[in-house]
């Protein structure tokens, strides 16, 4: 689901101007939970306004990178910076940050103008004045009717949004979100991102948000870390990341992937030509620049880049239909082929246009595939 | 459930079986409310005359209005502060690792084991020993080591089942420690720690074993001087004592059902 | 960053309780180590004549005396606590429950003094129950209830029944009634219902109600004293006229001293049991 493109738009540094200095930098920070690293030593600058995502599966360290941004963990090594200055040893509550928690986390014991008044409060803004300001944010959020009501007496989006209004009304530096919307159903979900972004656009606030939803993180990210085991695998815009995945797993993670195994018959004067069980592919030598001849190497391809030819079509991998999904607009093919290196292939084809289960198909691969060479694990 | 003849009578034993544990449960309360009502100083049953002298005299009696007036500022004391200190206790003790920290639980919950004529013999022994005099301070001291352990456990479950990210949630928004203390944790602690005093209070008015080995003429709880009004006097007064009591109790207890649903309380439903 | 706030500050009151608690156990364990001098409060030199002492006879039977009103206590409370719990669990109205938790925790929130004077009434020779036995020409002279060890039980297992009733409703409470309605479906009568399933799954609470039980009746005062009147004489009675009719202190200590290390010994000894019987319910 696309918004509007202009807020895709990285906030980049305007040409001819010194690159904006990072509103946050994470310093070859590592951490370790009694003696299993959790976080493998990591480098990220995060531009100011930018909305960056942690993306990964459960367990591979979003929460922990998180929670070292904001301090209620300290890093075994490394050091972090918050607009340039070292905070590293500076307390959560001097950090000037707002968070999201995943269960809002709202205080229970006082109305919805007292939860996003607190942070004014605590920096010692007159009361009437944090009275206007926490107005002001909750008619941001359009929640200024229910300030009179407790936490418990909202729903789950609107308890979402009092959380977002009382960590947005003290203009932190910084915005932190761990999985905030993982509690909602799928469309309210859809609404939350689109108003969190719109939001997150109009205060220009640098944001980290983390999500295991790979959806989410497309639709809504400036640029998306995606992370495994403690690394961060790639960082890169959400086109970079679909349309050129640094590794295996981020390409399998992040969207549907085929993957197809092949050994490199010849690689030389410019080409490459691959050999998929029995099917002759050649390919532009700059696909695998160092892929030697004899050696195993996987071919990664969106299911949209795939397409259904006949069978016999050169260049095409030979497959059978094993099943159909009818999934509304479009129907998923799962195809049985010699050369797929885990599971069927998968692409997508019209509703109008589906083979019987069991006919012999051919998959045309795309010109220019993505090819993981080495650690093909 | 088909209901053969034989399980009405299993029904029917059991009602009866409950019914005389209750009757057990009950007949002393029942019996000392007749003799409440005795006119004689010397018990008969059944009472030959009425009357409510012993009431009367129970009100008039200064040990008695002592003993309550001592117990009320003992307890009161007592289970305050080993509120404070118990909260704090139980507070490290659910979040922090210290040295020490193990022993220092064995010793503060001890009372737990020991049997209170221990703990009074022992605290009577060291206040001989270092010649502190068996004054109220020295009582209130006995009991907040008698009542600290059931508010640190009451305190210490409220901490456990309690939502630690609403304090980190307060620490984000720019709370310091003690802020945060004061309007997230202490405010949200409030139900355990109000149980906490009462259970302690109530326990505290009504401790006597250690509070014998401690008190005197002037500092005497109402137990005690109770349990010495027993032993002077054979007449009813404390009948009539005892029926307050009893009833002070049931309405307490009554009041506690309908608010709060005792099954709940006692996590018996 | 400051790791750990308030640490000192909510240490220290507890601290200072704990010492003021050890320095009362030590003070104990100094004085069960000295000589008394008769006629004189303050004690002599180190000797190890009180532990000796306790040897007598007379103390042995007190400990004896104590250990048989712990048993008999704890037995008839729980033979009369169970079916209280059970049905105050099964009844099916609210107000039924309702009322048999109050009775039952009333004597609770009593203490010792009013509900051992009750029971003196009681058990009185011109006592209520006494009176009626005579009255209905149950009987022709007294039963003597007071100074007797049977009295005594029958008042501690008064006083020991709120705290046991409310520990095994809440092991009943806790077992799963899919369990009993297994049973029930398969074939099951109520009663066999009961010893098959229901009872066996509420052992663990069983255990932990008897060593309460236990520790509650061991250092119990007032009622072995005002009923037991120096004829069921117990460690706890024992101590107190130790100490405050012959003054004698150390040997007071001593004797204290050696009932809690007897009560730690037996509380050990139902932990054991209940971790035994937990390894084999995890089976
Ligand atoms: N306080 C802790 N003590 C010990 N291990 C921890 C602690 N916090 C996290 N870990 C471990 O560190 C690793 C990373 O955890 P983290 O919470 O950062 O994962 P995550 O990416 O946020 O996962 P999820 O999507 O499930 O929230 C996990 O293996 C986890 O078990
Ligand atoms: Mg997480």
């Amino acid at each position: 689901m696309l918004i509007d493109p202009k807020l895709q738009q990285p906030a980049e540094a305007v040409p001819g101007q010194p690159p904006a200095r990072p509103a946050v930098k994470i310093d070859g920070v590592s951490k370790s939970f009694d003696g299993t690293l959790a976080l493998e030593p990591t480098w990220l600058k995060i531009r100011k306004g930018e909305f960056l995502t942690l993306l990964g599966p459960s367990g591979c360290g979003k929460t922990t990178l998180l929670n070292l941004v904001a301090g209620f963990l300290e890093p075994d090594k490394g050091e972090l910076f918050i607009d340039d200055a070292l905070v590293t040893q500076v307390p959560v509550h001097k950090r000037e940050i707002g968070i999201v928690f995943q269960n809002y986390a709202l205080f229970p014991h006082m109305n919805v103008l007292k939860n996003v008044e607190y942070g004014l409060r605590t920096r010692g803004v007159p009361a009437a004045e944090a009275r206007d300001r926490a107005m002001e944010t909750l008619r941001l959020v359009k929640l200024d009717q229910f300030a009179d009501r407790r936490p418990k007496q909202l729903s789950g989006g609107q308890q979402q949004r009092v959380a977002l209004a009382r960590a947005l009304v003290i203009r932190p530096k910084v915005l932190l979100l761990d999985e905030p919307f993982s509690a909602l159903d799928r469309n309210l979900r859809a609404a939350m991102q689109i108003e969190l972004k719109e939001i997150q656009h109009s205060l220009g606030v640098t944001t980290i948000f983390v999500t295991h939803d790979q959806g989410e993180a497309l639709s809504m990210s400036d640029r998306i870390a995606v992370m495994s085991k403690g690394r961060v695998r790639q960082i890169g815009s959400p086109e970079e990341i679909y349309a050129s995945p640094a590794d295996r797993f981020v390409g399998t993670f992040v969207g549907d992937a085929n993957l197809l195994t092949g050994t490199v018959t010849t690689s030389e004067s410019g080409t490459l030509t691959l050999d998929l069980a029995g099917t002759a592919l050649t390919l532009p030598q700059s696909a695998a620049p160092e892929a030697a001849a004899g050696e195993t190497v996987e071919l990664f391809a969106r299911p949209e880049a795939c397409q259904l030819v006949a069978p016999g079509t050169p260049g095409a991998v030979p497959a059978t239909v094993s099943f159909a999904v009818y999934q509304g607009a479009h129907v998923e093919l799962h195809l049985a082929c010699p050369a797929a290196a885990e599971g069927p292939i998968m692409l997508r084809v019209p509703v109008a246009n589906v083979p019987k289960v069991g006919a012999a198909v051919a998959v045309a691969l795309p010109e220019a595939p993505v090819i993981f060479t080495g650690e093909a694990q | 459930m088909n209901c053969t003849p034989l399980d009405h009578l299993l029904t029917w034993s059991g009602r009866i079986l409950v019914a005389l544990i209750l009757g057990f449960v009950l007949l002393p309360f029942v019996v000392v409310l007749i003799a409440s009502f005795n006119h004689s100083s010397i018990l008969t049953f059944p009472p030959q005359d009425w009357s409510l002298r012993w009431y009367a005299h129970a009100f008039e009696y200064d040990d008695f209005a002592d003993g309550v007036k001592n117990s009320l500022i003992i307890a009161a004391f007592g289970s305050t502060l080993a509120l404070v200190a118990g909260t704090g206790f139980a507070y490290v003790l659910n979040r922090y690792e210290f040295r020490g920290k193990a022993t220092l639980h064995a010793v503060l919950m001890s009372s737990l084991v020991i049997p209170n004529f221990t703990i009074g013999l022992g605290l009577l022994i060291l206040a001989a020993s270092v010649s502190i005099p068996r004054s109220m301070g020295l009582l209130v001291f006995l009991h907040i080591t008698i009542v600290l352990p059931f508010v640190v456990r009451s305190v210490y479950v409220s901490l456990q089942n309690f939502e630690r990210q609403l304090e980190a949630a307060a620490e984000s928004l720019g709370a310091a420690p003690r802020r945060v203390l004061f309007t997230i944790t202490l405010p949200l602690l409030l139900p355990g720690l109000a149980a906490g005093w009462l259970f302690a209070a109530i326990l505290s008015f009504n401790e006597f074993t250690a509070s014998l080995f401690l008190v005197n003429q002037r500092t005497q709880t109402l137990p005690v001087a109770m349990y010495n009004y027993v032993r002077e006097y054979a007449d009813p007064t404390l009948a009539a004592v005892s029926v307050i009591y009893v009833v002070a109790v049931a309405a307490m207890l009554i009041l506690a059902h309908i608010f709060f649903r005792l099954e709940k309380v006692l996590n018996v439903d | 960053m400051t790791k750990r706030p308030f640490l000192g500050w909510f240490v220290t009151p507890a601290g200072l309780i704990a010492i003021g608690i050890a320095a009362s156990f030590l003070a104990i364990l100094q004085y069960s180590l000295r000589a008394h001098v008769p006629g004189m409060l303050d004690p002599g030199g180190f000797t190890f004549d009180n532990f000796t002492t306790l040897l007598k006879p007379a103390y042995g039977k007190a400990f004896i005396t104590t250990v048989l009103l712990c048993f008999w206590t704890a037995l008839f409370t729980l033979l009369i606590g169970y079916p209280l719990a059970f049905a105050m669990l099964r009844t099916r109205s609210g107000w039924v429950r309702g009322a048999m938790l109050i009775i039952t925790l009333t004597p609770l929130f009593l203490g010792e003094v009013v509900r051992t004077y009750s029971w003196i009434i009681v058990l009185g020779n011109q006592g209520f129950l006494n009176s009626a036995l005579l009255g209905l020409g149950l009987i022709d002279e007294p039963i003597s209830f007071m100074f007797t060890t049977m009295g005594v039980v029958i008042a501690l297992v008064h006083f020991t029944l709120p705290i046991v009733v409310i520990m095994l409703a809440a092991a009943i409470a806790h077992i799963d009634r899919k369990l009993e309605q297994a049973a029930f479906s398969l074939g099951a009568g109520r009663v066999r219902v009961f010893l098959t399933v229901t009872l066996p799954l509420s052992v663990p609470g069983i255990v932990a109600a008897s060593s309460t039980a236990f520790a509650w009746t061991f250092s119990a005062f007032a009622t072995p004293q005002m009923i037991g009147g120096g004829q069921v004489v117990t460690i706890s009675t024992l101590v107190y006229q130790v100490g405050f009719a012959s003054f004698n202190f150390p040997l007071a200590a001593s004797l204290s001293l050696a009932g809690l290390l007897f009560t730690i010994a037996v509380l050990s000894i139902f932990n054991l049991g209940m971790r035994r019987i937990e390894r084999q319910g995890a089976y």
